[in-house]
């Protein structure tokens, strides 16, 4: 498969960006799709390896060697075909997602891996122009009822799993939009949102019921849920923000993440922003905590017309390459500059803010010093106090576990140690009967491709409940907790 | 150039074809340890006690585990059962037939640990044969692309691109033979032995797990752990060494001969008799010559023996450059197996009465496998002639079945008819088979093949080596052909496999010159008549 020579033959290329004076002006999309020769040599460098890491090393078990050599002979139709079977939403992990499949390619033992995204991305776009996402509504109807809170990733692969399967699937959410983070998290210039809808679109037409802006465990309650269906799946992610108890905390102009990065989505799509603006325009900008949510709202605030951009994160700098710690096909720790680095924007390593100063209530510094790791805890390095001024500081910097109140009370699941509900690795059903959970709240804050993933196995554990058996596909067994 | 995988062994057909094999390899190295790999299945213990009294040395009982990234799927995942099963089995028969102690057994398949080790070792074995496991400690990721040479990891190619990309080192595969030896004596050590050899067939040391699936737990593994039981008398292990019978062979008579030549490179030619029970000839002074001057031997002809006689099984096996056998009578099988580089000459014996063409003077399996070297037989030969030759030129006045069966190399000219199936599986090499009765494309397979007349460049060369023919077998067919010149020049057919024109194509396109070969339709044969026929 693939072209046996094209590894040796063509370089990697990622894709074209327009340049960061224009991007910075708007929030749309600024990488340029490939062009089809290129995309084709991109194909070709696929080995179509005896053991494709690359398969393992995606969560949803995404079948990558066919789809490049299907992009290598220029099929387009059956690259998205192979790609649908193991991946609800392409387009949408061909954006977002850090491709764990490219950190566990083979070709990058000692060579750049294959340019797997790109081809993903490319593959589904493609299909989007082509008209080729249609509804596909299943033969025959089980009569079953099946609730999904959340309309998340998780939640919108097992609703889509699901309806495909037969069942009656009815979607809440208690945001006006469907999506979850995918909407009102990720900021429209790494995803624009139109890709949500679209989806939103052909699963009504494969039968899914939305229900946005209902608050389940307000609006509707665990015992309605229990009574009006057959299973009920949480997808209520990890949201949780983790914060940051110092003194100075309750300062005006210290915000979660999150709430800021909302507040622009909402902006970019026209609707109604609640609460006071935050916004960062002529701010001096602080952003704590140097993972992907950190970098959106760095991303966010050059956009806003921040007039500085700092970014903290508490670990120190990793090493530019793959550290010895993670060798191949581990999912490699090192440096990572994302776009919205690139665009600007201090970052310093080490970093631990002891202390936040106000004035007139506003936040105006932190109060910060460096650290280092002794015995595997971090220490605070004697003397080495600094102030950095401020007057906008975003919290980024990671969720701890679901909310509590509410559905998760209600229904009365099991949560594990961590505070994420428990389930059967298997079933992904929680310790009450005809409960199931996925995505982030029972995994933790991780990636929209595990979501995805995890939302399948979740359709297909709801499925053998609820008939006996499942053509639902099983999905990659990359999760360490699965076990045959 | 493609090459047919895995490899038929044309040369064995049955156990004494085995031994004879053994005791070919024996000559041309007494020294080399012979050992015969048998693939694990049911019935291998009988397979293997044939194989002792074959003579190897080791047997080696090879698990369905393992495999090359170039193997065929089906080979990989359809044959064979686990070594465990051959090797008990193999084992257990040896000790019963009282075979076991002059053999080393070996067993092999995707052992990882010292506990596969050791275990092993209780089911009857003396070796242990890796190969997966210090392959990836080296690199090897497993990409099953052995056969393309395209291996991203540098350790299957020869390009020089890609082994640059090679990270292993000797040290990675110490390191972990270390673990696997370490291993092997933690649990040597708690079962309280000091030695392997204690250890073999200990069988009585292997229990069962109680907590196997339900389906494997219904397993009656009585048989393969019930161990074996014979007098104290019979060996368990490797004791005694394989009586090969080299001591009688004429070989030794002729490094004795040959020993100013052998010396000094001194030109040396002798005159002996030879009986159809002196076997191998020539392969234990080959051997010999090969050691002593390496791959390229001595001048042509510096040692040159002529036999009047009958030539045993494998008449010339091995032959070396420099050493020139003439044989005036016929030959068993085997003449001139895997012959390197000498020269073989036969005729039929002084006062035959019959028609040398006509008559068959060379057994079957002639020049198998053989890769330099030339070969000339006043005579015909048996079936599977020059089968896996892979660079000797030959000429022979007819041959019988699968002729130049999977050939890869070399040349062959047959002045006479052949059998069927000529040229079955042949990638590589030229044939050029007087076609005297115009059924030769009948007989022909032509899967992998295309036939052709000579060229000019072909019509010079048949020429050249039609004159040695006469020169050194004396062959009145050769002359017969090479005084009706023109008539023998169209009645030849070009043998060429498909393969070997598009190499020598690409080669030739690559040296910038046209293609040495030609196509069919451009033929048109103008030759000079040689200048004169000697003898």
């Amino acid at each position: 498969m693939g072209k046996v020579t094209g590894f040796l033959e063509y370089p990697r290329k990622s894709p074209l960006k327009l340049p960061i004076a224009d991007r910075v002006k708007n929030y749309r999309e600024f990488e340029l799709p490939p062009a089809e020769e290129t995309l084709k040599e991109q194909g070709a460098r696929c080995m179509d390896c005896g053991v494709p890491f690359c398969n393992t090393g995606c969560p949803l078990g995404n079948l990558i060697p066919d789809w490049n050599d299907h992009t290598y002979r220029g099929l387009a139709r059956e690259a998205i075909d192979a790609l649908h079977a193991t991946n609800n939403f392409p387009e949408i992990t061909g954006r977002v997602c850090p491709a764990p499949c490219e950190a566990a390619c083979v070709l990058g033992i000692n060579s750049d891996p294959v340019a797997i995204k790109l081809i993903e991305r490319a593959t589904a776009d493609r299909a989007i122009e082509q008209g080729w996402i249609q509804p596909m509504p299943p033969a025959s109807r089980s009569g079953k009822k099946v609730a999904v809170v959340g309309a998340g990733p998780a939640g919108l692969a097992a609703a889509q799993q699901l309806a495909r399967a037969g069942h009656l699937v009815t979607v809440f959410d208690r945001d006006d939009r469907a999506g979850g983070l995918l909407t009102y998290g990720i900021p429209d210039f790494k995803m624009e949102k139109g890709l949500v809808d679209r989806r939103v679109e052909q699963m009504t037409q494969e039968g899914v019921t939305f229900k946005l802006g209902v608050d389940v465990g307000k609006d509707i309650t665990g015992a309605d849920l229990k009574r009006d269906f057959d299973a009920v799946l949480l997808t209520i992610g990890s949201r949780v923000p983790r914060d940051l108890p110092v003194p100075g905390r309750e300062l005006d102009g210290i915000h979660f993440a999150m709430d800021f990065l909302t507040q622009q989505n909402r902006r970019v799509a026209g609707k109604e922003v609640y609460g006071a603006p935050i916004l960062a325009e002529g701010k001096k900008v602080v952003v704590i905590g140097g993972g992907d949510t950190g970098s959106d709202c760095i991303g966010t605030s050059h956009r806003q017309g921040a007039v500085s951009v700092t970014n903290f994160e508490i670990m120190p700098k990793p090493p530019e390459q793959r550290a010895e710690s993670t060798p191949w096909p581990l999912w490699p720790l090192m440096m990572r500059t994302s776009t919205s680095h690139e665009e600007g924007g201090e970052r310093r390593f080490s970093v631990t803010t002891d202390r936040f100063i106000g004035k007139d209530g506003k936040v105006v510094a932190l109060e910060c010093s460096e650290v280092t790791i002794e015995g595997g805890k971090l220490v605070q390095v004697p003397g080495s106090e600094f102030t950095v001024e401020a007057d906008l500081v975003l919290l980024a910097m990671g969720f701890v576990h679901p909310e509590k109140q509410g559905i998760v009370e209600q229904l009365g699941v099991e949560l594990d140690a961590r505070g994420n509900i428990k389930v059967d690795p298997k079933t992904f059903q929680t310790s009450v009967p005809g409960v199931f959970a996925a995505g982030d709240c029972q995994r933790g804050q991780s990636l929209v491709v595990w979501g995805i993933a995890d939302g399948r196995k979740a359709a297909r554990g709801i499925d053998m409940m609820l008939v006996g058996s499942s053509d639902l596909p099983l999905g990659n067994r990359a999760d360490p907790r699965f076990v045959l | 150039m493609t090459l047919i995988s895995p490899p038929p062994h044309h040369d064995i057909y049955s156990i004494e074809d085995l031994a004879q094999l053994i005791f070919d390899l024996k000559m041309v190295n007494p020294k080399a340890r012979i050992s015969v790999k048998l693939v694990a299945e049911a019935g291998v213990g009988t397979v293997a006690a044939g194989v002792a009294k074959a003579h190897a040395d080791v047997i080696l009982i090879s698990g369905y585990d393992g495999g090359t990234g170039a193997s065929p799927l089906t080979s990989i995942k359809h044959a064979g059962v686990p070594w465990e099963l051959g090797l008990s089995e193999t084992h257990q028969v040896l000790v019963k037939n009282d075979l076991r102690s002059r053999v080393i057994l070996q067993t092999d398949g995707q052992l990882r640990t010292g506990r596969d080790v050791v275990i092993a070792a209780l089911l009857g074995a003396e070796e242990f044969g890796f190969a997966t496991a210090p392959l990836v400690a080296s690199g090897c990721i497993l990409m099953r692309k052995c056969h393309l040479n395209t291996c991203p990891v540098g350790i299957a190619t020869q390009d020089p691109v890609l082994r640059k990309r090679f990270e292993g080192k000797p040290e990675h595969v110490i390191r972990f033979m270390f673990y696997v030896a370490e291993e092997a004596r933690e649990l040597m050590a708690a079962l309280g032995f000091r030695t392997l050899e204690e250890m073999v067939g200990h069988t009585e040391l292997i229990g069962l797990r109680n907590d196997l699936h339900w389906k494997a737990s219904r397993l009656d593994f009585t048989d393969l752990l019930s161990g074996v039981s014979a007098p104290p008398s019979v060996g368990r292990h490797k004791m005694i060494e394989q009586d090969h019978g080299l001591d009688g062979s004429l070989d030794i008579k002729l490094i004795e001969l040959c020993k100013p030549a052998l010396d000094d490179k001194t030109p040396i030619h002798h005159e002996l008799t030879v009986r159809n029970v002196d076997r191998t000839v020539g392969a234990m002074l080959s051997g010999e010559v090969a050691r002593r001057f390496g791959p390229h031997g001595l001048p042509t002809d510096t040692i040159r023996l002529t036999f009047t006689g009958t030539g045993g099984q494998s008449f010339g096996a091995f032959v070396a450059s420099g050493i020139t056998l003439e044989l005036k009578g016929a030959s068993n099988d085997y003449l001139g197996k895997g012959m390197s580089g000498g020269i073989i000459a036969v005729q039929p014996g002084p006062g035959a009465t019959f028609v040398a063409a006509d008559n068959i003077i060379v057994g079957n399996t002639t020049l198998y496998g053989a890769t330099s070297g030339k070969a000339f037989i006043a005579g015909r030969a048996g079936e599977r002639f020059c089968v896996r030759n892979s660079g000797a030129t030959a000429v022979v006045e007819g041959v019988g079945d699968h002729g130049c069966e999977y050939m890869t190399g070399g040349r062959v000219i047959c002045l006479g008819t052949t059998g069927r199936n000529f040229g079955a599986g042949m990638s590589g090499g030229l044939a050029f088979v007087l076609d005297d009765d115009g059924r030769f494309r009948a007989r022909c397979n032509m899967e992998m093949v295309e036939l052709e007349g000579v060229s000019p460049e072909d019509a010079s060369f048949l020429a050249d080596i039609l004159e040695e023919h006469v020169a050194r077998t004396g062959s009145a067919k050769a002359k017969s052909c090479l005084l009706h010149w023109e008539q023998t020049l169209s009645s030849f057919i070009k043998v060429v496999p498909t393969e070997f024109r598009r190499v020598m194509e690409q080669l030739a396109q690559s040296q910038g010159q046209s293609a040495p070969v030609p196509r069919r339709d451009s033929l048109k044969v103008i030759s000079p008549k040689p200048d004169s026929v000697k003898h």
